[in-house]
């Protein structure tokens, strides 16, 4: 026994440390899921509105329902919460229809009301969607999205009123509607607006609530928390409990896409509102409408997913339990994946790729297949010698492009020619010139610059990633042994990359681009002058001519033309390089059924089942000899 | 002894104070906000965003409403994981490196010990020279290679451990000992090396003659004199593997701190990066604080009084 206080002390401590690694472990042990599945990274929020990424959407698709879903493989628009729509002739007006079985996971029913809703609340500017502009295709929607900067005088409005300081904040204030009559400067970038409400003008003061709870408003005005657009004039209309009518800006032969991508989700309005932000997408509290539901979450290692019993088509769920594990190392993924602890990994480590694929027999669970996605190098028009096309196209035809695959890339990825990859129906992508070292010198030396000379020194930017390395380092010997220039790399981390290209402090930088949606839109959209992801600073009014007139064109066939030709153009004038497409580097294990290789990559989860039983490769191995 | 410790907190509550200072202005002068997107945003939209987290305001206004928060304990919303505040994150994430860490010192302790007693009295043998190998590779291997080397074996060649993962105790035993098998060398060496030093002096040279046993001898009457510069060596060792538990974290998936604060600095995530930073100030704080009791407890000459 130990008498000495001194040693009964260092007992204690040994004790308590010991008690703590077991109480640290205590329930965290879980049952082994029916299914697991590795997550790239942890996911920002559950909450559709708010997300981006491909991570995010994996759990936004399994915990919630849009209007309309993706059809495993083919990824066609099919019944969602909707069960039929019809399309008006000049393709403005989508009406739907709701299934009457459509219900929340807490069991109570979902109508075309809570769209409104949400769609709303997606629009919102104080929610700060980043993808709202994927909904400004509905009528008046941008002018509601962008707040008080889309509204003029005349302009029919909704003033949101404040709300208590303590109020949660996913409630909106009380809306008073009337016409805006004036807007006011009052200095000191605030603004005074001018409303008009039957039989009386007021002005109102924008401010946020514990502004307006604790300060006199200016004289003669109210404190609200914004202005908007009246949102009844946003193409967005319940005719009834299971109706919903939408009205868009012009014809987009996308939109029934778009409607089944997670952003246009419903969200439980009650939950949110009873709840808060974020308290509301806490396990316990989050209702949802997706085939499943979260019931248990813990951060950076996994979601519990387990089936939600009130989802309409629960009786054809074949999955109970799914664990999503959030884990960065793409190695430990793989030792996971080997050691049978998860059956589908998005991603293989590229020396281990090219070992797994050489085996033989080949294996039965991994097959790597392009999708809608492109690597490119950015020319950074503003800046000498890249505004001439010359030099952008010599540098384009220096690049051995079967080099970079052949060598750098393990997954068998394709040589890439033109912006919009390969795999949209009825598109035929548009290439540039390809390789031919000759013309090349004779175009650098034509610009005026014979074999490299007086050719400013220049650096590929990209950012810091090894593969990314090796491209750049590889693109550089090419360029100096073609062209006789020089040119150095330079790395920088995500954030610091991403305001470098954004304030075009570069010269050629790497970029990648995976589709938002099944249409080359998706992509050529992006170059119009001034555009947002335009970070080469190269303008053709020919180009945005075309691709506003494909924007109101009704005739499919024609509209795939007209950006056709505008993708010619594009590449023509080269202020890209297109180097090669992605790609899917999933493993799946043989018993998974109802797993297929698609265009985007995208493999919803209420379509997989497991069968141990059945022989022979399953959906996931088509197309592999 | 009160004087003492309150002259260090005063010490800590001035350097949680510096420490928070220089982070908030050094993270804010990094280029790259936390909306930096691929996907540009709208101009209105960004708006929004920046009045949310009042990143509107000028930075001076922000630095004094941000040190008014933490000073009340409230560390805010994280900015990148929408669904989390910090506090939230700290508190699901730091048991689980409390334990880990916990459990890694306890292996480091004991392997460390046994092995550096051993072949201090066993000096110049075989085994003294093995062990002293052993532990000079433990310094020069970082531990992502310990933990590649364990994976290999334990994981593929002699399947007895998961990959990866959290929940099960079996899945902590091989992060554990790879976060403290450096620490255990060190641990290791300092042992011997203090353990020759006692055995060499009077009072084991009067133990001996008074004819107590040699194992006695040197647990009872050696090893408290030899454990001090251990002691010593742990306040750094705890610091080392709670802010170096990141590496083995990602290798083993284990949802600690490590990971959130290695990517809340990449991704600009200010609040959360800003949280962990003090978090780990006050941890090691803490741990030095706990290290200079323990000498009171453990050297016979302190008096406890």
């Amino acid at each position: 026994m130990p008498t000495n206080p001194r040693n009964l002390i260092a007992w204690i401590l040994l004790a308590c440390m010991l008690a703590m690694v077991g109480w640290s472990l205590l329930g965290s042990d879980l049952p082994r899921a029916d299914f697991t599945l590795i997550n790239p990274s942890e996911v920002k929020s559950v909450d559709p509105a708010l997300i981006t990424g491909q991570p995010e959407g994996r759990i936004a698709g399994a915990i919630f329902e849009g209007l309309l879903r993706y059809h495993p493989e083919t990824l066609e628009p099919i019944a969602g919460m909707a069960e039929r729509w019809e399309i008006s002739d000049d393709g403005l007006v989508y009406t739907l229809y709701l299934r009457n079985n459509a219900k929340w996971s807490d069991g109570t029913p979902l109508t075309a009301r809570d769209f409104h809703y949400s769609f709303r609340r997606f629009l919102d500017p104080r929610t700060a969607a980043e993808y709202a502009y994927q909904a400004w295709y509905l009528k008046n929607a941008r002018q509601y999205s962008s707040g008080s900067s889309g509204i003029e005088a005349g302009d029919d409005v909704e003033v949101e009123l404040n709300l208590p300081v303590d109020a949660p904040n996913t409630r909106r204030g009380e809306v008073i509607r009337g016409k805006l009559v004036r807007v006011e400067e009052r200095g000191n970038e605030e603004r005074t607006f001018v409303v008009q409400i039957p039989g009386d003008e007021v002005a109102f003061c924008p401010t946020d609530d514990s502004h307006a709870a604790s300060r006199e408003p200016p004289a003669n005005c109210r404190w609200c928390r914004q202005v908007l657009l009246d949102f009844r004039q946003v193409g967005i209309e319940v005719v009834d409990d299971l109706t919903l009518r939408l009205t868009l800006e012009h014809p987009t032969p996308y939109f029934l896409g778009l409607l089944a991508f997670y952003p246009f989700s419903p969200v439980n309005q009650a939950c949110l509102e009873a709840h808060g932000s974020p308290q509301w997408t806490k396990a316990d509290k989050i209702v949802t409408n997706g085939t499943y539901r979260i019931a248990f979450r813990r951060i950076r290692d996994r979601f519990r997913l387990v089936r939600n019993e009130h989802h309409w088509d629960s009786d054809n769920i074949k999955l109970g339990v799914i664990d999503v594990l959030a884990m960065e190392s793409i190695t430990t993924g793989l030792n996971m994946f080997m050691t049978d602890e998860v059956d589908w990994i998005t991603d293989v480590p590229p020396p281990a790729l090219r070992v797994l694929l050489k085996e033989d027999p080949p294996r039965d669970d991994l097959n790597p297949q392009p999708y809608l996605s492109g690597y490119y190098y950015y020319l950074n028009t503003t800046r000498k010698p890249f505004d001439d096309v010359r030099v952008r196209k010599a540098l384009s035809m220096a690049v051995d492009r079967e080099e970079i695959t052949t060598r750098l890339l393990p997954g068998g990825e394709i040589p890439s020619y033109s912006l919009v990859p390969p795999g949209i129906p009825g598109y035929e992508p548009q290439k540039c010139a390809p390789e031919n070292p000759d013309e090349a010198r004779r175009l650098l030396a034509e610009a005026g610059y014979p074999e490299g000379h007086g050719f400013p020194r220049i650096d590929i930017l990209y950012n810091t990633h090894e593969s990314h390395q090796a491209i750049a380092e590889l693109v550089r010997k090419q360029w100096q042994r073609e062209l006789g220039i020089s040119v150095r790399t330079r790395n920088e981390e995500w954030g610091s990359y991403l305001s470098s290209l954004q304030t075009k402090q570069y010269n050629v930088a790497r970029r990648g681009w995976i589709a938002d949606y099944n249409d080359p839109n998706t992509y050529i959209n992006m170059f119009v002058t001034d555009g947002e992801q335009n970070v080469v600073g190269w303008s053709n009014a020919q180009y945005d001519q075309l691709v506003q007139a494909a924007m109101t064109e009704v005739d499919p066939d024609k509209r795939l033309r007209m950006l056709e030709q505008a993708e010619r153009i594009l590449m023509e004038e080269q202020p890209i390089i297109p180097l090669y497409s992605y790609v899917a580097k999933n493993m799946v294990k043989p018993y998974v059924r109802g797993f297929y290789t698609n265009s985007q990559d995208d493999h919803p989860l209420w379509a997989i089942w497991i069968d141990r039983e059945s022989e022979g490769p399953n959906e996931f191995m088509k197309g592999r000899q | 002894m009160i004087a003492f410790m309150l002259r260090r907190l005063l010490w800590m509550v001035v350097t949680l104070w510096v420490v928070f200072t220089v982070s908030f202005f050094l993270m804010r002068s990094v280029p790259g906000g936390p909306f930096s997107s691929e996907r540009n945003l709208e101009p209105e939209i960004r708006k929004n965003i920046e009045k949310r987290y009042n990143l509107d305001k000028p930075l001076v206004e922000q630095y004094f409403t941000e040190l008014g928060n933490v000073c009340r304990g409230d560390l805010g919303y994280s900015f990148k994981l929408g669904d989390y505040t910090v506090n939230q994150v700290i508190a699901e994430g730091l048991p689980i490196s409390v334990a880990l860490g916990v459990l890694a010192l306890i292996f480091a302790t004991t392997l460390g010990l046994v092995a550096g007693v051993t072949s201090a009295v066993f000096r110049g043998t075989w085994g003294d020279v093995v062990l002293m190998l052993i532990a000079t590779m433990g310094i020069a291997l970082p531990n992502f290679v310990i933990a590649g080397i364990c994976i290999i074996l334990f994981v593929f060649l002699i399947p007895i451990f998961p990959a990866a993962g959290w929940g099960d105790f079996d899945q902590l035993l091989l992060p554990a000992f790879c976060l403290g098998a450096p620490y255990a060398a060190y641990v290791a060496r300092i042992a011997r090396t203090s353990m020759l030093d006692v055995l060499s002096q009077d009072h084991i040279r009067t133990a001996r003659a008074k004819g107590v046993g040699p194992v006695r001898v040197v647990i009872v009457h050696a090893l408290r004199g030899a454990l001090l510069p251990v002691v010593s060596f742990l306040g750094p060792a705890v610091a080392g593997i709670l802010t170096g538990s990141l590496v083995v974290e990602q290798i083993f998936a284990i949802p600690g701190l490590g990971s959130h604060f290695i990517h809340a600095a990449l991704q600009r995530d200010y609040t959360l990066a800003m949280g962990l930073v003090l978090l780990y100030t006050v941890l090691l704080y803490v741990m030095n604080w706990i290290v200079d009791l323990s000498y009171a407890v453990l050297d016979p000459r302190v008096e406890l009084q």
